[in-house]
């Protein structure tokens, strides 16, 4: 496995905040990884420590087996987009044209049929443009950089759910068409759910979980029913949460469920809901245990 | 197109900041300067209007705002600090050429004219750009070339520290001057000091100035290597 | 998210396991026959708008199975056989899967043996 991005013992510290604690990734090439966690957990940190934007606290970063830090090399083959970009005083196609100079791989045509889709107006001062608009401009520069590295930081504020699920479309073709690394951070876990191969979760710095997509989708279910009934299926199960109302119950577990537990389940007349990963990764992280209000 | 020639386009794709503004202020402080003394003639001849400083002001502030505007995006395109200091020192050189260029081509025109015909001297300032065409241009491209880089860190202190560094930038720099004063007043040195300045010509003058400018893009680029945006 | 890919997609088991079933599934049924062409991962990755990677898993289970086979430069195959292997398989596991509950329902509802036979032959269906 080459590593895009390789990262040991990485500690940055703020006056008052630990905002990355001892962490230790490895980015495999040509993978799109998920960053995931809540606000503040370090993942904007590390995404700028990564690209020479902040400067690491102890521990090394190696991109493209070279450190970052002040190196044209290394620079010129990533891209990084993040929410709420500051633009200078350009218009859209003024952007469009400095992007296109300093990425070798740079598409004009995709750029161009991305600002169509997303209906940007090519002559519009960026100052101008609603905060969506400046997302998808973002993201149009983020995509048709083909940049080797491509990082972005939460890069939908703004954009409706239409929007979204363009650009979630135009990656996953292009990334298809033009396998890169990329690096998207996120607190819409369940929208790109799919479209992730690994899973990096932060929480208050730390790397919390590091591991393949497939391994954690999928894994746990909510279960609900009779009391006895439930607590006889859960025996010896990982159990994350329990709630329970009169004599019925809903116990969460971490296990995978198989086709014989689907159907013993069912045979028992217990409802099974599978767990989305942002459920999971609520209770992994320890976050408010309210199963509802993250459905 | 080398990769600094890259960081000086793309500050210009922001012709209103570097073009647009310095030029068309001065131009339009040049046509006041005109106006009212094709309306009211001076007495004594020639009158000397001190309106040229606009240009070296509009310089100034364009070059404080920089860092600000323009690296957020430079950084998202993967410029390192050097590559966009240097390619906006680059910026800085090409901007004080040019508008060298047109203050001298400007003086010229000002003698042949007499004046713009109110023997108004905009483009002409006693002793500093009075001499020879190619040492109007040298003086101007220095003064402005100072005027930008002092400028540039400026912003970039501003940028590193905020209003408080900012305000410890300029106190240092009065204190430094009050201190040197201080010790020339304290030895008795100002006699001395004057009869040295006495010596000086114009271009010993800018090489002073080049001087001054060469140290505060050294200071630029230090207070740049750790900046984050 | 389009609803017919949502109930598709979002039952509990991993999504890689989902892609192979349902390729299996439609092979099983015939609507793929034997030495049919396959649609490819990155085909299978935008219709159902997930990472290639997934499908590619999902699709290399098959390959594992003997159930696909690839053939270099050209695409993948349903193998000779593959139906009725996977038809097997899903015999053995009818019990498991359907008689069971069955059973279990049949009792809790107090429907003796006999009444359970004679329904099966008369059926419903």
């Amino acid at each position: 496995m080459t590593s895009t991005i390789s990262v040991t013992g990485l500690t940055r510290r703020y006056r008052n905040q630990t905002a990355l604690d001892d962490v230790s990734v490895e980015i495999e090439e040509n993978t799109i990884t998920g960053l995931l966690g809540r606000n503040g957990a370090g993942k904007s940190t590390f995404m700028r420590i990564v690209t020479a934007q902040e400067f690491a606290g102890s521990g090394t970063v190696r991109v493209f087996g070279e450190d970052p830090m002040e190196n044209d090399g290394v620079l010129r083959r990533t891209v990084f987009v993040r929410e709420d970009q500051q633009f200078p005083d350009f218009k859209v196609r003024h952007a469009i044209r400095a992007a296109s100079w300093f990425h070798p791989n740079w598409d004009a045509r995709f750029a161009d049929s991305l600002l169509t889709d997303f209906e940007l107006p090519r002559d519009r001062a960026i100052k101008r443009l609603s905060r969506g608009m400046r997302s998808a401009l973002s993201i149009t520069i983020g995509l048709a950089a083909r940049a080797e590295l491509t990082l972005l930081d939460e890069p939908y504020a703004g954009l409706d759910a239409v929007a979204r699920q363009l650009f979630y479309d135009r990656l996953l073709a292009d990334y298809t068409e033009h396998p890169r690394t990329i690096l998207l951070s996120t607190h819409l876990v369940d929208e790109v759910a799919d479209l992730l191969e690994r899973v990096v979760m932060f929480d208050r710095g730390r790397v919390l979980l590091d591991a393949a997509a497939d391994d954690v989708r999928g894994g746990g279910a909510t279960i609900s029913g009779p009391v006895t009934a439930v607590e006889d299926f859960v025996a010896g199960r990982r159990v994350l949460h329990r709630r329970s109302i009169g004599s019925r119950t809903s116990v969460t577990v971490s296990d995978y469920l198989d086709a014989a537990d689907r159907a013993r389940a069912a045979a028992l007349h217990l409802k099974l809901e599978p767990l989305s990963l942002q459920q999971l990764l609520v209770h992994t992280s320890g976050g408010p245990a309210d199963l509802e209000a993250t459905a | 197109m080398t990769t600094l020639v890259k960081v000086t386009r793309y500050h210009l794709l922001d012709r209103l900041q570097y073009v647009v503004l310095p030029g068309g202020i001065t131009l339009f402080s040049f046509l006041v300067n005109l106006t009212v003394f094709k309306m009211f003639p001076p007495p004594d001849g020639d009158s000397y209007s001190g309106g040229l400083v606009t240009l070296y002001i509009w310089l100034f502030i364009p070059a404080t705002l920089t860092v600000t505007k323009s690296l957020p995006f430079g950084f998202a395109l993967g410029l390192s600090r050097r590559v966009y200091y240097l390619g906006t020192l680059l910026l800085m050189v090409g901007l004080s050429t040019a508008y060298a260029l047109i203050i001298t081509a400007l003086q010229a025109i000002e003698r042949a004219t007499g004046g713009w015909g109110t023997s108004l001297h905009f483009f002409r300032i006693p002793w500093i750009f009075d001499g020879a065409p190619f040492q109007t241009w040298l003086t101007s491209f220095v003064v402005l070339a100072l005027g930008f880089v002092y400028g540039l860190w400026f912003g970039l202190v501003h940028r590193r520290w905020q209003v408080v560094g900012l305000l410890l930038f300029i106190a240092a720099q009065v204190v430094v001057l009050l201190g040197a004063a201080m010790i020339v007043t304290g030895a008795g040195l100002w006699g001395k000091v004057g009869e040295f300045a006495s010596t000086l010509n114009v271009y010993d003058l800018t090489a002073v100035l080049a001087a001054v400018t060469v140290v505060l893009a050294v200071g630029g680029f230090a207070t740049m290597r750790r900046v984050t945006v | 998210m389009d609803p017919a890919e949502v109930t598709v997609l979002d039952e509990g088991t991993p999504l890689f396991t989902q892609i192979a079933e349902q390729v299996a599934g439609d092979i099983a049924d015939g609507t793929l026959a034997e030495g049919d062409r396959v649609p490819s991962t990155n085909e299978l990755a935008a219709f159902h708008r997930i990472n290639p990677a997934t499908a590619a898993k999902g699709i290399n289970m098959l390959i594992d199975d003997g159930v696909l086979e690839k053939r270099r430069g050209i695409g993948m195959f349903v193998t000779t056989g593959a139906r009725e292997r996977l038809l097997e398989g899903r015999r053995k596991q009818f019990a498991e899967q359907y008689l069971d509950p069955m059973l279990i329902e049949a009792q809790r509802l107090g429907i003796d043996m006999g009444t359970l036979i004679s329904l099966i032959r008369g059926g419903t269906a």
